[in-house]
Order: C-alpha cells, then sequence, then structure tokens
C-alpha cells in the first residue's frame, strides 16, 4: 500500500481490493487526520467492513473527510445493499 | 478446471486468496462484474471465519473451486469455532441509528450470489457454498424470429458428410441444431447457450465430433463429457439433424467419440439413458454398453418432444457402461448383500477379451471418515462419496445429512468404494436410513469402482420405467422390491 500524508491528512493508492487487511493498515496510518483520500482505480471490490469502517469515520466521533477515487462498480451496489447510500453524499465522496 | 486452496487461516492471506477467486472465475467464463461478485462473497466469509471462527487461533480453511457447464461453485470449509452466520440479520436501520452493522456481511454474501448455502456439519467442521450461474446468450435469441424448428422435418437429398473434431467456434451450430431438433424439449439446457458450449469445449470439460455437409451446414453433434473425479466420460450430449436422420451419422460419430476417447487415455464410457423410453438404451447396447445401475429420480419432470403429450416423472436412467481399458479390474471386496447381483454385473464384462481380476482391499483401518458432497440445485438432487471409512462413518453421515435436509432434495445418493470389508456394516446401516440398492458405477471416483445406493423422496411410479436389457430389467425388479419395503 502506497501513501502520502501530512499533519492533517493521508492519500492512499491500495495496491488491490479493500479489505479487512487494508482497512487495519489504513486505520493505523491515519492516527488523529480528519481528511482520508483513498484510490480504489486497482479494487474489484470494496467490502461491508471497509464501508463500515468509513462510514464510522465520516458519521462518528472522528468525523473524518473521506474522498474516493475510482471506486469499482461493486461498491455503490454494497452500498446500497447495506442501506447507507441515502446517509452518503456520494457527489462529495467520491471524485468526478 | 477445477481448483483447492489450502490457506492459513491468517489475515494476510485474503489477498492472494480473492485474487486467486477473482481470476479463476474469469478464466472459467464469468463476467469481470460476476467475477468480482464472487470475489466479493470469498472475501466477506473468509473475513468472517477470521474474525469469528478462528479469532487468534490457528487453523486452516480449504476453498474447492467448481465448474459445471451452468454455474461456478465455490465451497469453503473450515473447521474453527462454532458460529451460525445466519442467525446475524442485518438491519438498516439498526446501522444507520446505532452504528450496528452486524449481519452486514451476510448480506452482502447472499446479494452478490445466486444461491448461497451453509452447512453446518458438527465436528466435521462447517462449509459455505457460494453458487454463481452463467449468464448467457439463449440460441433463440441469436436466431431469426421467423425460423420454425418443424420446418426442418422434411429430409435433405443425400450428400456427403465431413466428420470433424467439433471446436469452440462451432458452439453456435451445436446450439442451433439443437434448438431445431429438439425445439426447447432437450434435457440438457446448457445446450441451448453457445458461450457455456464454447468454454466446456476450450476447457476440455467436454470433446466431440460434429458433423457437416458438403456446403458446411451442421447436420449432428455428439460429445463426451469428461468426468472431474476419474478418467472416464459420459456419452451425454447427441443430436442428428432431423432432415438427416436414417443415414448412419450416429453411427459413424459413436465409433469417432470411442476412437478419441481412447486417444485422450479414458479408461472407460458410461451412458446415462433415460428410462422414459428405450430408445437411448438400445443406441448404448448396440455399441457394446453394459447396463449396470438404475438410478431413480435423476432428473426432475420433462417433456419430450414427438414423444409425449403429458409431463413424465421425474426422470430416471439406467447407467450403461463401456470400458476402454485391458486393466480394469473386479474388487476383491463385495458386500455380503449384494454379492450375486454385482456379480452379475461385472460377469457381463468378462466376455469382451477382457480380465476381471481381483485388486487389493484396503488394509488400513481409518478412524475417520471422509466424505465429499455434490449438490446438483438444477435436479434438485445430492451426490455423497464416501473417500474413507472410518469408524465415525454413521456420525459423518449424520451431520452431513443434518446440514442438507432442509433443502428441497429429490433424491440422495450415496457412492461406497469396494475397497473395504466396511462396506457390509456401512450398507446395514444405510438401508435402516431408508437407502436402497441403485448399483454398480464402473471407475467413478479416482478411477475405483463404487457401489451406489440411493434414498427416494418422492413418489416413484415404477410402471413409468422402460428398460431395455436383461440386467436393466433385473435390477428395476430388485429396486422396486426395495423401494417397496422402505
Amino acid at each position: 500500500m502506497q501513501y502520502s500524508k501530512n499533519k492533517n491528512r493521508i492519500e492512499v493508492q491500495l495496491p488491490g481490493d479493500f479489505n479487512l487487511n487494508a482497512v487495519r493498515l489504513i486505520s493505523e496510518e491515519l492516527g488523529d487526520r480528519k481528511y482520508l483520500r483513498i484510490d480504489l482505480s486497482k479494487a474489484n471490490f470494496v467490502n461491508s467492513k471497509a464501508i463500515i469502517f468509513l462510514h464510522k469515520l465520516m458519521f462518528g466521533e472522528k468525523k473524518v473527510t473521506v474522498r474516493l477515487k475510482d471506486p469499482p462498480k461493486l461498491f455503490f451496489e454494497l452500498l446500497q445493499t447495506l442501506g447507507l447510500h441515502t446517509e452518503w453524499n456520494l457527489d462529495e465522496i467520491v471524485e468526478p | 478446471m477445477e481448483a483447492h486452496l489450502l490457506l492459513e487461516a491468517r489475515l494476510a492471506m485474503l489477498g492472494s486468496a480473492t485474487d486467486f477467486t477473482f481470476k479463476w472465475c474469469v478464466n472459467m467464463g464469468l463476467s469481470r462484474d460476476d467475477a468480482a461478485r464472487m470475489a466479493l462473497a470469498t472475501d466477506e466469509i473468509l473475513t468472517d471465519i477470521l474474525l469469528h471462527g478462528y479469532k487468534k487461533e490457528s487453523g486452516y480453511i480449504e476453498i474447492w473451486f467448481q465448474y459445471t457447464f451452468s454455474e461456478i461453485e465455490i465451497a469453503i470449509q473450515e473447521k474453527g469455532e462454532p458460529f451460525d452466520p445466519e442467525k446475524y440479520i442485518y438491519d438498516p436501520n439498526r446501522a444507520l441509528n446505532e452504528h450496528n452493522f452486524v449481519g452486514a456481511a451476510l448480506l452482502s454474501v447472499q446479494k452478490m450470489t445466486d444461491q448461497f448455502l451453509f452447512l453446518n456439519r458438527g465436528k466435521d467442521g462447517k462449509e459455505f457454498r457460494l453458487v454463481k450461474q452463467f449468464r448467457s446468450t439463449h440460441i433463440k435469441d441469436l436466431l431469426p424470429k421467423h425460423l420454425n424448428p418443424e420446418d426442418l422435418n422434411e429430409p435433405e437429398p443425400n450428400c456427403e458428410y465431413l466428420i470433424t473434431p467439433a471446436t469452440s467456434e462451432d458452439a453456435e451450430d451445436i446450439a442451433k441444431l439443437i434448438y431445431r431438433s429438439y425445439s426447447y424439449t432437450y434435457t440438457k439446457e446448457d445446450l441451448y447457450f453457445p458461450k457455456r458450449i464454447e468454454t466446456a469445449i476450450k476447457h476440455e470439460y467436454k470433446f466431440g465430433t460434429i458433423v457437416r455437409t458438403e456446403s458446411g451446414g451442421p447436420a449432428g453433434y455428439f460429445a463426451v463429457i469428461k468426468s472431474t473425479d476419474s478418467l472416464i466420460g459420459e456419452v451425454g450430449e447427441a443430436v442428428v439433424s432431423p432432415n438427416h436422420r436414417s443415414r448412419g451419422l450416429m453411427t459413424k460419430m459413436m465409433n469417432e467419440l470411442i476412437k478419441m476417447s481412447k486417444q485422450r487415455g479414458l479408461m472407460g464410457l458410461f451412458g446415462m439413458a433415460s428410462t422414459f423410453h428405450i430408445i437411448s438404451q438400445k443406441v448404448n447396447e448396440k455399441y457394446g454398453f453394459k447396463s449396470t445401475a438404475l438410478i431413480i429420480s435423476k432428473s426432475p419432470r420433462k417433456l419430450y418432444k414427438g414423444m409425449a403429450t403429458e409431463a413424465s416423472q421425474v426422470v430416471s436412467v439406467v447407467m450403461d457402461f463401456l470400458p476402454l481399458t485391458k486393466l480394469w479390474r473386479k474388487p476383491v471386496v463385495l458386500p455380503e448383500a449384494y454379492e450375486e447381483i454385482l456379480s452379475e454385473l461385472y460377469a457381463q464384462f468378462s466376455g469382451q477379451n477382457r480380465t476381471i481380476t481381483s485388486g487389493k482391499a484396503t488394509a488400513v483401518e481409518h478412524d475417520q471418515t471422509e466424505l465429499s458432497l455434490t449438490i446438483n440445485y438444477e435436479t434438485h438432487n445430492v451426490l455423497i462419496t464416501v473417500k474413507q471409512y472410518g469408524k465415525t462413518f454413521q456420525t459423518s453421515y449424520m451431520r452431513l445429512f443434518r446440514s442438507i435436509e432442509e433443502l428441497n432434495i429429490n433424491a440422495i445418493y450415496i457412492d461406497l468404494p469396494l475397497n473395504s470389508p466396511r462396506i457390509n456394516a456401512a450398507i446395514e446401516w444405510l438401508r435402516g436410513q431408508g437407502f436402497i440398492f441403485s448399483g454398480l458405477m464402473p471407475l467413478f471416483h479416482q478411477e475405483s469402482d463404487h457401489m451406489r445406493m440411493q434414498k427416494i423422496l418422492t413418489h416413484i411410479n415404477f410402471d413409468l420405467i422402460k428398460t431395455y436389457t436383461e440386467l436393466a430389467a433385473k435390477l428395476k425388479k430388485l429396486i422396486q422390491e426395495e423401494y417397496n419395503a422402505v
């Protein structure tokens, strides 16, 4: 996993799928930072643990700003399946 | 091709396992989107096994990747701490209001697959089965709308025919032949989907021969479906266009298929001939096949073009076998309860310039029993194969049975290897569980002979089961007596 970070933000480029392994690595690197950008262009899927992780970051106590680059099609499908799409502002979260 | 992964239960292996799953699914013919769905479903199961099954303990997870012409099945087996994912139901309101996401992984798996089964086999472990069907275009959607299959019943003038091995490029012509000859009544649904035929030929799951006219039009097709468990094949797909029949094309193709099967090292061929009529049984007999088993309730009700005005009952089949090797040996262990009929079944083959000598019985006494389970979702039946008899045979069977009893099943078949004296106790116990005889399955698993027993869970009218050979009739009589006694 490649990443660049400063005091306030971290940008991550995932080498593959967004799974529990990636969740744990990102969680360790994130620390108290309030901005997280993830490049998902190499991912085939984002699993439920990863979606829950992002949901808790955005809507939990930490209030982290999340930005996603090139999420795979299945990400939108699973988000909708879990009924979280109504709360997520995808226009802001997903980079054009 | 089938694949099997043995993984250490560690988080680090997740990515490798799901990468393999994705690539294998794409190679076997799923679209990239569906392959990603199967990889995601696999990831969700593996993650839950690591988090809830093994927690911080060490252990192993096995994944079996299986292909059929219509679907892909991934079976994940593990022996971690008991947990039942089906007890956890996801509630989106609870997730949004309380940040409680219990059941999210299971919902994800159910959404990504066409069928999801959780089989709790107690001490024998847990099993998760994920199934995805191939989505491909039906041949009727590729043909001109005005084409009426009945228009092809007028015989065409005699012509020269060319017989060549079928390649994946012949897939569309094969599907056309089936559709034009049988309309919608051919029993093997996969043959209406060119993409499925193409994938199966490309990966050598089947091989066959196609007959063409001088102008290149397809006139006949005959194929062998290779067993994935043994060096044998099923002569399972045959068609001659109605306007080219009675010209000896079937004979030419069958001879070619036997030649091709020997070249590929197959040790035998078998045919599963329908008992709704005797035509296929007659054809098999003509080419030297011998009846060895009667399998009741093999597939659901079917309509046969030109043969019935009403739907038949569940379809039963006679298993006919043709050995292609002289190395085939009669096992030393024949169970006492069926020694006579099995000896008679074997005796059919001794006149074919072949020595049927005795092999060796397994001397090793195992503690553990190994059973494998094959679920046929389309035909609503299951096959249990005994890989190894052990002291735990009865408890292992019961654990397996309990894990599948909620499925809508017409029949349970169990294949018992003819290699251990333990078969006698197994048969006696299975009879007590409602199993009856089915017959001999020569070289059926791992190139060894098995005896099949069957438990029929639907009503059978034996008057509708037509048999052609003398031994098939004898099998029917014995099986009917046992069925009535149960």
